[in-house]
């Protein structure tokens, strides 16, 4: 394996700047921690965990799925000419991406975000990466590259055809074999919050949670969305059309399932219409359904929706509610 | 893709985030985790605020109305149209036949330039805002008491408060961020008295929480002053060394003891005495209200009750306290600061002073300037139905839809000569014009909104105006240069902000380099001043506090016979006022896309009337069809509306009785009757 240091890594990627749209970390104008295109500025690769739901750049917020004009001549959206270079992932949102990919391509595939997806490739960031040098786990191949941080250099792990394509036109750096004491360390790590999400997880599979527990949750939900908006798991969409002069626009956006809305039908009888029915399906969609339906939970505990949420109801503050009350 | 920081269009929170555009269409919203109030989560109106600018009903040419019809024009013969009727009608009618309608959603500077357009080139002082319908009462009560009429604290006092008075907001749907504060502050021990009829989301997670009648405000304050004067919990030193006209309050609070209070609030002696106790003894209280206090005949007697409380108790002047109006729209502040009021030029200052006037005079390089107070906006329309008002300039305002009894606006309108109407989309009020002019949105155009907490904060450009539209200031540059008018030349929204700062005390030190990032509050007063997070620390703005005391008063309309409910309107969560950003929003309009009427279960089972069924509302001004809404959290013999939706108005059935100080009117009380359509 080859070691590179930062300022190497960055050099790489500026050369290839023609070849791919590449995407990472960057600081936003206030100082908010975002992804944006690589400029001659270092992507900030120590900064933290991206806060937006960084599975944007392959499921838009909102985006034009396509235009039919007034003769019923379709014009579907393209995508980018380049294909998406992406970096700087943690592994709890390469696992979350792992989730959507095969939520999206299961069944009905769903072409516009597999497109985007296919032609993309993902560099994932791991080791002495923390923004005080903590530890970050290493995701051991849920991405096309891992760079994994020892604390001086970037160790390159390469996962697929995509990774060892890269790694080859790398010419800087050295070879190694120190990987071992590093994910010997990252499996030793312990992970707390994943006991307490499980133990959440089977107080609601045998039913232990109780209705008032969640009215309580609920009359402290003001409904602003954020946490479904920057879950990387969240999935849903709505569908709608502009109607302009000459043509028809449909455009997709993500949907909220804390709106009343949400399910609401045609005739105004809603099977979620309470606040209450909404959180608990929030949260036991995530600790129970999914782990029947796709044999595992699909929250990875990024802990977005914990930072965002103005009244402290995320995912982890509830789960440990639950355990704390119930368990 | 492009992500451009810039301040919500909606509440006056004052929320920054990330407009993203990819190519000048707007796809989405990317929350500034930075933000001292966002931090991170917009609320749902937030998150969807992107929607609206490309919607394919925005207004991309000038309209002119040709033989009854409104009719696609060119700019040029647009605002030809405008310099040459407006002068016309004042030659014939005199200078104080027009009215300039300034909007709270446009930034500072294009309230201050419309403002300098009415007096410097206009030569009148009729020019007002739609503050006069949600806080005039608190510009003119806490004035009177405090010396300034804005919110004495800042947002971030709520993380510091030990108990909260909140009455008349219905906090976490028309202010989210403020009100999930509440909550957060609530869960780590500060106590909550909620003071509002209606079991709003604040109220669940209340201490006490007191369903007083609605309109019996000032008795209810009055109690709990009478109370704690009769306790002896009342701040003896804060009276004493920053107070003044204390035996007079006293006098009157002393004829409000709880028995008679709870009768004409309908609460019990002892849910008064509570609410005093607790109030009083807490080291830090903040009074938090809104448009529940103000939208009444006797809302300024409303705000100078709750200020005679806080310096009766001394929660005034430290974190964690004050007297805090939550300012209902993006800028509405700031058009308050600019000088879009018919007595004031911008930071308050009164035209009737001849040493402002000088100033203006000399700032602007006029001959002079009117020096009587213009009228007031709910007045203009009172005149205008009586034809003392010919022409009526309205910028992004939809009074159809916004103002007391629309019977009554939509004659007034009718009856004016001419009205110009500029806008983003063709509103109801619209249709009513003689001259459409489209205007640029928010994310359209660079410039500053003032949030609630007075901080002036960045609004920037983050693609060009939609087909031909312009930024309002362009526009009303360019009106000011065809009446003849020279010095309203600027080459960007930075330099109208370096006039209001070389001619406004309080905006002073206010420049764009340095609200870059993150804004400052009000007053910064020169180049190197920090703002003012909290207002009245050791000193009151005026000196020392005043007691007004105010004696209670029924509303104008109360329930009879023939209208047995008390009929009181607020806000839905998810839309914003009029509708016409909101209800152009894909899952905002799924949300809400009918007007409703929030009816108790007693009174619903007693009407023969069922969840969602069609009703029949009427008032003396007009009746409508709505779906009823079966709740529990609103009492018996009350029935709730929102204003949001034209095709079934709340405000065709409110009343347009006035307060006789402020002129706003009582939106928030009036005699209703409810029928089950059949």
């Amino acid at each position: 394996m080859k070691t590179i240091t930062c300022d190497q890594f960055h050099h790489f990627l500026y050369s290839i700047r023609e070849d791919f749209e590449i995407v990472g970390p960057v600081i936003l104008h206030d100082g908010t921690l975002s992804l944006g295109r690589l400029t001659a500025e270092p992507l900030a690769l120590f900064a933290g965990r991206i806060p937006f739901r960084f599975t944007s750049l392959f499921f838009p917020h909102s985006e034009r799925l396509f235009a039919m004009s007034d003769e019923y001549r379709f014009d579907k959206s393209g995508s980018s000419a380049k294909p998406l270079l992406v970096v700087g992932w943690r592994a709890e949102d390469l696992e979350a991406l792992e989730f959507i990919d095969e939520f999206f391509r299961t069944g009905f595939r769903d072409d516009v975000f597999c497109d985007r997806r296919q032609s993309s490739v993902v560099i994932g960031v791991s080791g002495r990466c923390g923004v005080n040098g903590e530890f970050c786990r290493i995701s051991e191949g849920k991405c096309d590259m891992e760079l994994i941080y020892d604390g001086k250099h970037f160790i390159m792990a390469e996962y697929t055809e995509n990774g060892r394509f890269l790694s080859e036109k790398i010419v800087w750096g050295e070879e190694t074999d120190s990987l071992e004491a590093l994910l010997q360390e990252s499996r030793a790590l312990r992970t707390p919050e994943r006991e307490i999400l499980q133990t959440a997880s089977q107080l609601l599979m045998r039913n232990q949670v109780d209705d008032d527990f969640w009215a309580e949750i609920a009359d402290r939900c003001i409904q602003c969305t954020s946490c479904t908006n920057v879950c990387p798991t969240c999935t849903c969409f709505d569908v709608y059309d502009m109607r302009l002069k000459r043509k028809i626009e449909r455009y997709r956006m993500w949907d909220s399932c804390q709106m009343s809305g949400f399910m609401r039908e045609a005739s105004g009888h809603n099977p979620l219409a309470s606040q209450s029915d909404r959180t608990r399906r929030r949260i036991r969609h995530k600790l129970v359904d999914d782990l029947h339906r796709w044999g595992r939970m699909t929250c990875f505990l990024c802990g977005r929706c914990d930072d965002v949420c103005p009244t402290g109801i995320g995912m982890k503050a509830v789960a440990a509610e639950i355990v704390e009350r119930f368990g | 893709m492009k992500k451009t920081l810039t301040t919500c269009p909606f509440c006056a929170t004052g929320c920054m985030y990330y407009l993203q555009s990819d190519h000048d269409k707007f796809v989405g919203i990317e929350p500034s985790t930075v933000h001292s109030i966002a931090k991170g989560h917009p609320c749902v109106k937030g998150w969807n605020a992107f929607q609206f600018i490309h919607h394919p009903d925005r207004l991309t040419t000038p309209l002119i109305r040709k033989n009854g019809v409104l009719e696609a024009a060119g700019w040029e013969e647009a605002l030809d149209l405008v310099v040459h009727t407006l002068p016309s009608l004042q030659a014939r009618y005199g200078h104080d036949s027009i009215m300039f309608f300034s909007s709270a959603r446009t930034t500072n500077e294009e309230n201050y330039l419309f403002m300098k357009l009415a007096r410097a080139v206009f030569k009148t002082n009729n020019v007002d805002h739609c503050a006069r319908l949600c806080h005039s009462s608190s510009v003119l009560g806490l004035a009177a008491t405090f010396g300034s009429g804005a919110m004495s604290n800042s947002i971030s006092c709520v993380d510091e408060a030990d108990t909260f008075f909140v009455i008349g907001s219905n906090t976490t749907e028309n202010h989210p961020q403020i009100g999930a504060r509440i909550l957060q502050s609530v869960k780590r021990g500060a106590k909550l008295i909620v003071a509002d009829s209606r079991t709003i989301r604040l109220a669940k997670a209340a201490t006490l929480h007191l369903r007083h009648r609605n309109g019996s405000d000032v008795a209810l304050i009055n109690g709990m002053m009478h109370v704690i004067i009769r306790d002896g919990l009342e701040n003896r030193e804060f009276i004493e060394s920053r107070t003044q006209n204390y035996e007079q309050l006293k006098n009157t609070v002393l004829r409000y003891p709880p028995s008679i209070v709870a009768e004409i609030t309908g609460l019990t002696p002892q849910e008064i005495i509570d609410a005093a106790h607790l109030y009083a003894t807490s080291p830090a209280a903040m009074i938090i209200y809104s448009v529940g206090i103000t939208q009444h005949t006797h809302g300024v007697d409303n705000v100078r009750s709750l200020a005679n409380l806080a310096m009766l108790t001394g929660h005034v002047g430290r974190p964690g306290t004050g007297v805090n109006p939550l300012r209902g729209q993006n800028n509405v502040q700031g058009a308050c600061d600019m000088g879009a009021l018919p007595n004031v030029f911008s930071g308050y200052q009164k035209v009737a002073d001849e040493a402002v006037r000088q100033k203006f005079v000399n700032e602007w390089r006029v001959a002079d300037l009117p020096a009587h107070a213009g009228l007031p906006m709910t007045r203009a329309l009172n005149a205008a139905e009586r034809g003392e008002i010919k022409g009526l300039y309205i910028v992004g305002e939809d009074p159809v839809i916004s103002d007391p009894d629309q019977g009554h606006v939509r004659n007034a309108l009718q009856q004016l000569d001419f009205l110009v109407v500029q806008d983003i989309f063709l509103t109801a009020t619209a249709e009513y014009a003689d001259v459409v002019l489209p205007a640029a949105c928010f994310a359209e155009k660079d410039g500053t909104f003032t949030s609630t907490e007075r901080r002036i904060q960045r609004v920037r450009k983050a693609a060009l105006p939609i087909g031909g539209a312009r930024a309002d200031w362009e526009i009303f540059c360019e009106i000011a240069s065809r009446a003849g008018y020279k010095y309203m030349h600027y080459n960007a929204p930075s330099e109208i902000m370096d006039e209001i700062a070389r001619v406004t005390p309080i905006y002073g030190g206010i420049s764009y380099s340095r609200i870059d990032q993150i804004g400052l509050q009000w007053p910064c007063l020169d180049e190197h001043h920090p703002g003012t997070p909290i207002l009245h620390v050791g000193r009151f703005v005026g000196g020392m506090g005043c007691f007004c005391p105010a004696e209670y008063r029924p509303p104008a309309e109360t329930p009879d016979a023939e209208y047995p409910f008390i009929l009181t309107t607020g806000r839905s969560y998810f839309h914003y006022h009029t509708g016409s950003m909101t209800r152009r929003t894909r899952l905002l309009e799924r949300e809400e896309n009918r007007s409703y009427v929030e009816i108790n279960p007693v009174d619903a089972h007693r009407l023969g009337i069922r969840d969602r069924d069609f009703v029949m509302v009427a008032t003396r001004r007009g009746e409508i069809v709505m779906s009823a809404r079966m709740t529990k959290d609103i009492t018996p013999g009350v029935l709730f509306i929102t204003f949001h939706f034209e095709e079934s108005p709340g405000n065709l059935l409110t009343n347009n009785a006035l307060d006789p100080e402020s002129h706003i009117p009582e939106y928030k009380v009036c005699a209703a009757r409810i029928t089950r359509k059949p």
